[in-house]
């Protein structure tokens, strides 16, 4: 089993466990964590999935694919550089993922 | 065994908003789906429980083109004419993605964040004009439908100049035109004629709109083409117009017939604009205090294997729709369904759909939403009901025709 801990935009923290596989925005829609939208399913089509990533987790994924680059700059909150689209970041076993959520999505 | 031997029924009304309420529970605890028999197209399975449905909409096992092509009647209780099975609502992938693709950036949450302030000037000018004539005031006429209109003028890059005329042909796709079929179908042509005849001056040159970036938009070696274009502008239209005028429209209605959540707005409006908004998609026509019915869904798909929705076989070749009214009202998903409560932090709704076809102008629509009615209360904390709002219950969208306000 592996976490995904959300840091809110109030500051308070949701810990989640998460099933290997699922992306961080499945897990957080799963387990409904506010501040995650993802209307779109996951398929790079809104940019309400915006989180940003733990600056030392960064390298621990693939770098954004054309289409997700061109989607982040589409987010309501601005991208920063640690900016992912939690729809395409999938949990993997045995280790955690720490994600801020911003203040806007919508 | 047909629909009406089944309890609770679907579908059903009209009854009070209590009752509906009750009668919407029944039915989710009792079914996922129901099968109706439309009037034209056959029969669809609705989907009533917000897992099923969102399930649904993220499978691309169901899918659109049997009824782009017209193989397949939409089933429905109105014709779907070619021009709107022409548009990118009815395209499945790759086509689809394609398309949506080239337009989505267009109208993203950052760029409809830049039309805001602009929003937010456009309202106070027709609340301007409000409180120049003086109430009583047909909301409608005076607010929820200008405002929809100008922004996406604006968005699309009409010329002002124009307006008059693109607004003119534009209502034909009204709800509330009251044209004949034949009167809007002249209106539709001279539209298609005006937008071509636009697009190609944006072509040549580029503007910052959003005809602008259609027409000049480049994804590797792809080029939209005048014939895709088109429908996208339509689409907008159609979804740009009515829709949000009826959002409008139905969030203030249901704010002014609720004193409690209304004084909540009006004690903290920035801070609650947002959540009202989403609420107002969520459960507005329940909290109008008016009488509601169950039975509209949205656009239908087809599934094309065997495939099982909470404990539902839908089969190869059937219709599926889904049903948000019930879906807004699902235990499972929403806390405390029936409750209009206007701070509600998690509210997934499925008014603007989900996955793939999700509405491509929800960042628009939300946009709009939350200025008409933060604007409105701001200004004219004091609004009323100065009579009862009216309603087309013939039209499939039972839009409200009319909601006289005074302050």
């Amino acid at each position: 089993m592996s976490k995904v801990f959300y840091t809110l935009p109030d500051g308070s923290e949701r810990v989640v466990e998460a099933a290997a596989g699922d992306s961080v925005m499945q897990t957080a829609v799963k387990h409904g964590v506010t501040g995650i939208v993802g209307q779109c399913g996951g398929v790079l089509s809104c940019a309400t999935c915006h989180v940003f990533l733990d600056e030392a987790e960064l390298g621990d994924y693939p770098e954004p694919s054309e289409d997700e680059d061109d989607m982040l700059d589409c987010a309501a909150t601005e991208r920063e550089d640690n900016s992912r689209l939690s729809c395409q970041l999938a949990v993997v076993e045995g280790r955690d993922v720490h994600v801020t959520i911003p203040a806007e999505q919508l | 065994m047909s629909e009406t031997t089944l309890e609770p029924a679907f579908p059903f009304g009209p009854l009070s908003t209590e009752e509906g309420a009750a009668h919407i529970r029944a039915l989710l605890a009792d079914r996922p789906m129901s099968r109706m028999t439309m009037p034209l197209g056959g029969d669809v399975w609705i989907i009533h429980r917000h897992a099923a449905a969102r399930s649904v909409l993220s499978d691309p096992r169901f899918v659109r083109e049997p009824f782009r092509t017209g193989e397949r009647t939409v089933p429905y209780y109105v014709p779907f004419p070619p021009f709107l099975l022409s548009t990118i609502q009815f395209e499945d992938p790759p086509q689809h993605t394609r398309l949506r693709k080239l337009v989505q950036k267009g109208l993203s949450p950052r760029r409809v964040k830049a039309m805001r302030d602009s929003a937010v000037t456009f309202a106070n000018s027709l609340i301007d004009d409000m409180v120049a004539r003086g109430g009583p005031v047909d909301l409608v006429q005076s607010y929820s439908l200008p405002l929809p209109i100008q922004m996406l003028s604006d968005l699309l890059g009409v010329p002002s100049s124009d307006r008059d005329r693109f607004e003119r042909w534009s209502s034909a796709f009204l709800s509330v035109s009251g044209k004949s079929p034949e009167e809007a179908g002249a209106d539709i042509g001279e539209l298609g004629a005006y937008m071509a005849g636009l697009i190609a001056e944006r072509r040549a040159d580029p503007q910052d709109d959003l005809l602008s970036a259609l027409a000049n938009a480049r994804d590797k070696d792809d080029t939209l083409t005048d014939a895709e274009i088109l429908p996208i502008a339509f689409v907008l239209i159609i979804g740009g117009f009515d829709n949000t005028a009826n959002f409008i429209s139905t969030g203030t209605a249901a704010l002014l017939r609720s004193d409690e959540q209304r004084a909540r707005l009006l004690a903290d409006i920035d801070g609650l604009t947002a959540t009202t908004a989403e609420e107002v998609l969520r459960i507005g026509r329940f909290a109008m205090g008016m009488p509601v019915k169950g039975g509209v869904s949205l656009v239908p798909w087809v599934a094309t294997e065997d495939v099982e929705i909470d404990g539902q076989l839908v089969r190869a070749g059937e219709a599926v729709a889904v049903d948000p009214a019930s879906i807004n009202q699902d235990p499972e998903a929403i806390e405390d369904p029936t409750a209009f409560d206007i701070g509600r932090k998690d509210n997934p709704h499925l008014t603007l759909s989900y996955g793939l076809h999700h509405c491509v102008g929800a960042p628009l629509a939300r946009m709009e939403l939350q200025v008409g009615i933060a604007e409105l209360f701001r200004r004219l904390p004091t609004l009323r009901l100065a009579g009862e709002p009216t309603f087309n219950f013939e039209h499939i969208s039972q839009p409200m025709t009319s909601l006289l306000v005074d302050w």
